[in-house]
């Protein structure tokens, strides 16, 4: 391709702004910046928590003070200043909604632009949908139904109240208080989240969904998700998040705690798309997540996301192969452009034996970003015959972006079976060349080559999350390519 | 009170010359932290044992060879011969080349310092810096090879040594030259052995080195060589642990122009609680370099292997080619293999991979010998042997490579 086309191209992306910035109009209940025990008790406190609720965030708030944030990552950021932010906010009109209709109009307006409309989703997909604004759950679909077959649903603080043995049974044991500096964090401070209980023997008739959104400017968002499959059950989860813009650094913290109990399956999928800063890097959402499964007997869980925004991303969704016989999987896209930095990968714990893990990991990076794979493999003592594939591949779009791959392997069983392997490579001219000669224009091209590349991960996707994150693809990468 | 950093050095004695480097060193024994499980460096490989020891470095007065140790490690090899004892020199069993083309002196002779950053970056090097004792010094001129290979047998030998060797090598435009580092230990020798290589490989020059460590006692041995490549120039390294109770192999090649070809291989084989560690660093800078690495390891009964391997290609080095390959077997329950292969990428019109795996005997190969009267135990032999034979074979000097494999086989029983 020729320079001059080359900037063309580059120009109209970069001057593209973000199609999805834009605030909602709503009153919220803030409380103050800052964070300190009076200020993980007043949350506690405006959430009406039982007192063991509390005194566990209070803990998490003992060890936290005592972390240092981690710098081992190959991230370059402004450190969040964790005083300044708001650790609560919620949208103040809090009625119960039985119907679609019901739901502010400011926020059907929201969802509207988002292009997911509640009535078209539930039309064409029989999705529920568990809408999270900021913190707290506002609407919540298909509840009824699930209740039928004992599904249930509901937002964190919602089961708190009315499962407290369940969440107290589960919560923190797959990522712990201690786990790790944001983990901590969130452990003190989540305000809301989802809460998902399939019991035994269910298979989840519909695919369960929550949109998150960061809307209050300057709230850090906690959310804490709790998933529980019981003995022999199935269900697919899907997450998807866009934000609106913002000139400061937003933080997310958030925590996902999957528990895949004997014979369960978990299909877990991300299309995260939060604001990335514009091509100076100035903004962006910085998305320090926490993701852990824990598979049990014969279980299941498979991660797949598809990142193509925040400013800095930093997220490991992990299996912990404790059962034997288990599966991990894990599926990712990460796409980074501009002045995007994103450190992502996953980690897979053999524990149990012939436990076995698939990892397909696709990079793309462009403009002037950073995109790592990070990731580990490690297969214990009593693993016997666990197995492990991992293929990370990294396409570079532009000579001043970077593609980094950080695997780590250890292995302590001699009946372990584990692969991996890493290219790094631009797209083919002569790739490109064919697609012109046979009259598919150049970003046409590119767009067909990106998603053949992508496609082992996007086949993984739900079908109707699979349209929404080949739009995003098209939209993050659209003539960034020289 | 043993353990810390300070106790551990406290007997280390420094000679007198280099005044300048050792200043430095001492500065950074003091700045940099001592290597522990939470540096991402060290992380495998943890130090902790050696530091609660109490180690000396001694003189090079009153050498007593021991006779169990031939001080020519490649019998048959047509070389020249630098020995060193303990970090000292040993003229008696040297044989030094005599060229007016070319200088080859102990590096104590040499009044002239030279060094890469790593004692800088290291306290494991600012250590070397310190109280490093002697070492080769070898200095190739402009479009002069070098007609027969330089050996180093560089002999750790007593109980609580600290030996400290540090090589210098020079080569000129054109140059070329084939050194092969040898070091062993006697049956009752511990301590530490902490050595540095440096080479400094100039335009269309070419440097071989197969390094070989075959020590028996309890040595702690770190082993860091530092290449840089100017334009057109080749490299080919060869890095084989055939014994050694603790070993920590560094390599790190910059190629410091347009054109470079670095080759580096390895192979590791450590039985009983041996701990070997492979690090390498690749890193390219500028256009059209080659690089291809093949490390491959059996870990044994209960002993643990590292491998990190890190290439860099930055931000202007295009049409860099980049291959790196790491296979490890975990033969024994209680074997651990922890490998790293990492990949750093800053330019687009590049050609980089790395694979890496950790896996077993081929059932199906073993099966096929055994159904030709091939009995398990060579039969597993004869598949390790082409295992590691894809490393050897990449030895030059026929002499050594019979060596390597002569010693690997009699270690492992090998037919």
């Amino acid at each position: 391709m020729s320079q001059t086309e080359e900037d063309k191209l580059l120009n109209e992306v970069t001057g593209k702004s973000y199609e999805f910035g834009f605030t909602t109009d709503i009153e919220s209940d803030t409380i103050a910046p800052g964070l300190n025990e009076d200020v993980i008790r007043e949350i506690s406190a405006k959430k009406n928590e039982p007192e063991w609720m509390l005194e566990w965030r209070l803990a998490a708030f003992k060890i936290w003070s005592e972390m240092e944030e981690p710098e081992w990552a190959h991230l370059e950021y402004p450190k969040p200043d964790l005083q300044a932010i708001s650790y609560y906010s919620a949208p103040k009109k809090k009625t119960e909604l039985k119907s679609l209709d019901e739901v502010d109009p400011e926020l059907r307006k929201t969802m509207e632009k988002l292009g997911i409309s509640l009535e078209e989703q539930k039309r064409l997909s029989g999705v529920a949908v568990d809408f999270v604004m900021d913190s707290v759950s506002v609407a919540t679909s298909f509840k009824d139904k699930l209740a039928e077959l004992g599904v249930i649903f509901c937002s964190l603080s919602e089961a708190i109240q009315e499962h407290p043995e369940l969440v107290k049974k589960y919560i923190g044991t797959v990522v712990p208080q201690r786990d790790n500096y944001y983990a901590a964090l969130n452990s003190a401070v989540f305000t809301d989240g989802s809460f998902c209980y399939i019991p035994k023997g269910v298979r989840c008739p519909m695919e369960l969904s929550t949109y998150f959104r960061i809307n209050e400017a300057g709230t850090g968002q906690f959310e804490r998700t709790l998933l529980i499959a019981d003995e022999g059950s199935y269900v697919s989860y899907l997450e998807g998040c866009t934000a609106p813009q913002r000139d400061e650094n937003q933080l997310h913290a958030a925590v996902v705690e999957i528990v895949s109990l004997d014979d369960a399956e978990v299909k877990y999928s991300t299309v995260q798309n939060w604001y990335p800063g514009d091509e100076k890097g100035k903004g962006g959402v910085y998305n320090f997540v926490t993701k852990r499964g824990i598979c049990y007997k014969r279980s299941k869980i498979s991660w797949t996301q598809v990142e193509t925004g925040s400013a800095v991303t930093w997220k490991y969704p992990s299996c912990i192969l404790k059962g034997d016989d288990s599966i991990g999987e894990f599926f990712s896209v990460a796409v980074t452009n501009n002045m995007q930095q994103a450190d992502t990968g996953t980690k897979m714990i053999h524990l149990g034996k012939r436990s076995r893990s698939t990892i397909i990991s696709k990079g793309i990076s462009a403009g002037n970003s950073q995109n790592s794979y990070r990731g580990l493999v490690k297969i214990h003592p009593g693993a016997t015959n666990a197995r492990n594939f991992s293929v990370c591949d990294s396409l570079l779009m532009s000579s001043t972006c970077g593609a980094h791959t950080f695997p780590y392997i250890e292995a302590s069983n001699p009946t372990a079976k584990i692969e991996h392997e890493a290219t790094t490579s631009k797209i083919g001219e002569d790739q490109i060349f064919y697609c012109q000669q046979r009259g598919i224009d150049e970003e046409e091209a590119i767009g067909l080559i990106v998603k053949g590349y992508a496609k082992e991960v996007l086949n993984k996707l739900p079908m109707e999350f699979a349209v929404e994150a080949q739009k995003l693809l098209t939209i993050s990468l659209e003539g960034s390519v020289g | 009170m043993t353990g810390s950093k300070e106790s551990f050095i406290s007997n280390f004695k420094a000679p007198e010359n280099s005044r300048g480097l050792r200043s430095q060193g001492d500065q950074y024994l003091v700045d940099l932290p001592v290597p522990g499980r939470r540096s991402e460096r060290w992380k495998y490989s943890p130090i902790s044992k050696l530091l609660n020891t109490s180690l000396n470095t001694c003189s090079g007065e009153g050498v007593v060879w021991p006779e169990e140790i031939l001080p020519d490690p490649v019998p048959f090899l047509d070389s020249y011969r630098l020995v060193f004892r303990n970090g000292h020199y040993v003229s008696s069993l040297s044989d030094m080349p005599i060229d007016d083309d070319v200088i080859c002196m102990p590096l104590s002779e040499v009044g002239a310092e030279f060094t890469n950053d790593y004692h800088k970056r290291e306290w494991v090097g600012a250590m070397n810096a310190a109280y490093h004792q002697d070492g080769l010094f070898l200095k190739v001129s402009k479009n002069v090879s070098l007609d027969r290979p330089v050996v180093i047998h560089h002999l750790t030998d007593g109980a609580d040594i600290a030996a400290l060797p540090r090589h210098y090598i020079e080569l000129e435009e054109g140059a070329g030259a084939e050194v092969v580092v040898w070091s062993s230990a006697s049956e009752k020798s511990s301590g530490m052995c902490n050595g540095i290589l440096e080479a400094n490989v100039s335009s269309n020059a070419y440097l071989r080195v197969d390094k070989i460590c075959n020590e028996a006692g309890e040595i702690f041995k770190f082993s860091h060589e530092y290449i840089k490549q100017e334009r057109d120039s080749r490299v080919k390294i060869n890095t084989f642990t055939i014994k050694g109770h603790w070993v920590r192999n560094e390599l790190e090649i910059v190629a410091n122009g347009p054109g470079t070809d670095s080759t580096f291989n390895g192979a590791y084989l450590p039985t009983g609680t041996e701990h070997v560690d492979n690090h390498t660093v690749m890193d390219h800078a500028y256009p059209n370099g080659t690089s291809s690495e093949l490390y491959r390891g059996i870990m044994y009964d209960k002993s643990t292997g590292v491998f990190n391997g890190k290439v860099f290609v930055r931000k202007d080095a295009q049409q860099t080619n980049a291959f790196q390959q790491n296979s490890n077997i975990v033969a024994d329950k209680g074997a651990t293999i922890n490998a790293k292969p990492e990949l750093e990428i800053y330019a687009d019109d590049v050609k980089c991979s790395h694979g890496c795996t950790v896996g077993q005997f081929d059932k199906e190969a073993l099966f096929y010998l055994k159904s030709r009267g091939i009995g398990s135990d060579e039969a597993k032999a004869l598949l390790v042997k082409a295992y590691v034979g894809d490393v050897i074979s990449s030895v030059d000097r026929e002499e050594v490579r019979n060596e390597i494999l002569r010693l690997y086989s009699e270690r492992h029983g090998w037919a």
